[in-house]
């Protein structure tokens, strides 16, 4: 008899402990879950970034998190279809690639809150920001539930131009690139234009590479601009890029990194990064997500650029001490100049 | 009975005659065709540095080619086919990273950094071997002893590669990892590096690029000058013939099929030991794939492979030189260049392309 009272009482709290787990989880916490594009949570680039800001929100505001990397662009609508099953309230896209899978998911699934990184759409496909005359840009579009985190890359771009116009000894600096599509294309002509602006006989060399995951490809093309007198090296392209940066790196040249500050995630060219064009992806996504905790999330375009310092170029960091005093002190003039608006990028969508 | 070995020999060495001298021809003929095209594209705006950089780029973008091409060449004239080169590519790479940069990390504290980088890269280089060869073995038991189709073997070896290689990066190599040593340096032969023209395009590359041209060498050699190139010909052709000659066909495809590895692991190596220091998943792009293009197109023999792996190069690092001058025209039309030049040559400039007779088929002791 008492053995058969303790064994119910065992009973019992198991039951108790399994029933309240389950309520716990099911009530209150909102589920987030994140698609990575190809490049994979650890790129140590910019779907890192965003799933660095997923977390930080997390363990904030106490969200429960997941995501799914994409190993090929057919996983797109596979992956948020997975998230919508298992009834996710929030779903973030990361990178322009995913954009058309990501307006066909909203448009399937009103309910649930998507978020997309670099990509944008009607009435303003491709651009940065959505314009005066348009009242409601999203809910035109039949996108009520689609949130567009976007980045003016040719802004910071245009800073790392002005930088690499200052330190060029030969005369030509150049961008080894990723796939062609608007973020990249961005960061390419915000650079060019940069360069120009510092020193305007200045020649611009640039490449684009299809794919985001050849760095050996990438390296090959750095080192044949290198052979054409290029001695700063802009790498837009994951790991793409990374491989021009070490193209520059084994001749002792300058390279610019992308996205994050490379000097942290990419050690080995370290010696030879003057600065990385960075987009706090991070930050956005995070921003993003205390506005949905606060109810405050609306349908349509998040811009980040210099002025609200959503993007920006990273420390100098070794360079430091090597970059004269005049060249730091353009960049701190073209940075004031698009901060108040009074210097353009010559981007256009 | 010798009679057979005797036709074997003289109809392989026949077609071989006659088909060398033709595709070198063409092969040439490409370049120089490729050459005026290019510069006709960018209003001769390349000049001589120019020049010898893009042909320096292309035999370094060959390599990797050149070696898939080699361990085709390897198994497939001993009757084995092997289309799991990608796969063994690809985990040589990253065994090859790991290796590299782990081992460097325990060198270091203990001598300088010169030293334990050139170690930890031999050790590397020695690793992506083993995992490579390990994989071929596989593929060997699975398609000799147990004679399974020999393209399901492979495949199989392709996807588990991908897979294999995708876990281990996520749980161990994408962590914010300390620098590695670097890839190998380049190497300068003395003397013969100061040649013009010639000496920066062949004399200033890494060792990997000069271990794969003399294994084009090495290769031929052993094939059509020894009694093992012989035996290996001839299981590939006619194995029952050979083996009531009283050659082991089952040892012949074994040896034949191990070392195609090998060279399999050198091309894998290349990746993160010659080309970049960091590894990332799918890094070989289908290079395993070009390679087999690139051995048939050279008739399975290893200087038709190597012209076949140029080709590519060239048109990759047209591509590149296109692209830098004439930045107007739209980046997609360029990087068709290397696929297209390949189809063309593959279809309309090489003829009919005879694999050994007895490719692919397991053999039956009887």
């Amino acid at each position: 008899m008492r053995k058969m009272f303790s064994l119910s009482v065992v009973l019992l709290v198991l039951v108790a402990t399994v029933l309240s787990a389950c309520g716990g989880a099911a009530s209150t916490k909102l589920k987030i879950g994140l698609v990575t594009d190809v490049g994979g949570v650890n790129d140590k680039s910019f779907n890192q970034s965003a799933w660095t800001g997923v977390q930080k929100a997390a363990t904030e505001f106490g969200y429960d998190t997941k995501y799914i990397e994409s190993k090929q662009p057919t996983d797109y609508e596979k992956n948020i279809d997975q998230f919508a099953t298992e009834k996710y309230d929030v779903i973030i896209t990361v990178g322009f690639m995913m954009g058309d899978a990501t307006a066909a998911k909203a448009k399937q699934y009103p309910a649930i809150k998507f978020a997309i990184i670099d990509s944008s759409y009607f009435p303003t496909k491709d651009s940065v920001a959505c314009p005066d005359t348009v009242k409601d840009c999203y809910a035109d579009g039949g996108l009520k539930n689609v949130t567009s985190l976007m980045f003016q890359e040719d802004e910071v771009g245009f800073l790392a131009g002005v930088l690499a116009g200052g330190m060029t000894k030969t005369g030509t600096v150049c961008t080894v690139s990723g796939v062609e599509i608007p973020p990249v294309v961005r960061y390419v002509v915000g650079y060019q234009n940069g360069a120009k602006w510092m020193k305007a006989d200045v020649k611009t060399l640039n490449v684009y590479i299809p794919s985001f995951v050849d760095p050996a490809k990438g390296k090959e093309t750095g080192q044949s601009m290198i052979g054409q007198g290029c001695d700063v090296v802009f790498g837009v392209g994951g790991n793409t890029g990374n491989g021009g940066l070490l193209a520059a790196k084994e001749k002792s040249l300058m390279a610019i990194g992308v996205d994050v500050d490379q000097y942290n995630t990419y050690a080995e060219v370290k010696d030879a990064l003057i600065t990385s064009a960075q987009k706090n992806v991070d930050v956005a996504v995070y921003e993003y997500l205390k506005a949905v905790k606060g109810g405050a999330s609306k349908a349509g375009m998040i811009t980040a650029n210099i002025k609200n310092g959503g993007v920006g170029l990273a420390p100098y960091h070794d360079w430091d001490s090597k970059i004269p005093d005049a060249v730091k002190a353009k960049v701190k003039e073209a940075t004031d100049a698009l901060k108040a608006g009074s210097l353009a990028t010559g981007y256009k969508p | 009975m010798s009679t057979v070995t005797k036709t074997i020999s003289n109809g392989a060495r026949a077609s071989l005659r006659g088909t060398r001298w033709v595709t070198v021809l063409i092969g040439a003929f490409g370049f120089f065709a490729a050459w005026i095209l290019l510069n006709l594209i960018i209003g001769g705006q390349c000049r001589d540095k120019c020049v010898v950089d893009t042909l320096a780029q292309t035999l370094r973008v060959a390599t990797p080619i050149a070696f898939a091409a080699f361990c085709g060449v390897m198994c497939e004239r001993a009757g084995v086919v092997d289309i799991g080169i990608e796969g063994k590519m690809l985990t040589a790479a990253m065994v090859a990273y790991a290796v590299n940069l782990f081992s460097f990390q325990i060198f270091k504290n203990s001598m300088d950094v010169a030293t334990a980088g050139s170690i930890s890269r031999s050790l590397a280089l020695v690793a992506a071997v083993a995992s490579s060869v390990l994989m071929q073995l596989l593929h060997a038991v699975v398609s000799i002893k147990f004679k399974a189709d020999q393209i399901i073997s492979g495949t199989v070896i392709n996807i588990m590669a991908l897979g294999v290689t995708g876990y281990l990066y996520r749980q161990f190599l994408a962590q914010n990892l300390p620098a590695g040593p670097g890839t190998f340096p380049i190497l300068q032969i003395p003397l013969l590096s100061q040649i013009p023209i010639i000496g920066p395009i062949l004399f200033q590359q890494q060792p990997l690029t000069y271990i794969m041209l003399i294994l084009a060498f090495l290769i031929h050699y052993m094939l059509f000058y020894t009694p093992w190139g012989l035996r290996t010909r001839a299981v590939g052709e006619h194995p029952r013939a050979a083996d009531t000659l009283g050659i082991n066909v089952f040892r012949t495809r074994y040896i034949n099929v191990l070392l195609g590895g090998v060279i399999a692991g050198l091309g894998g190596a290349w990746f993160t030991l010659e080309a970049v220091d960091v590894f990332n998943p799918q890094m070989t792009n289908g290079l395993g794939f070009i390679g087999l293009a690139a051995m048939i197109f050279g008739k399975w023999t290893p200087f038709g492979a190597l012209i076949g792996a140029m080709i590519f190069g060239l048109g990759n690092s047209i591509t590149t030189t296109v692209s830098i001058y004439r930045p107007d025209i739209p980046s997609q039309l360029p990087q068709m260049l290397p696929y297209l030049l390949t189809i063309i040559v593959l279809t309309g400039a090489v003829g009919r392309a005879t694999p050994p007779a007895a490719d692919g088929t397991a053999y039956e002791k009887q």
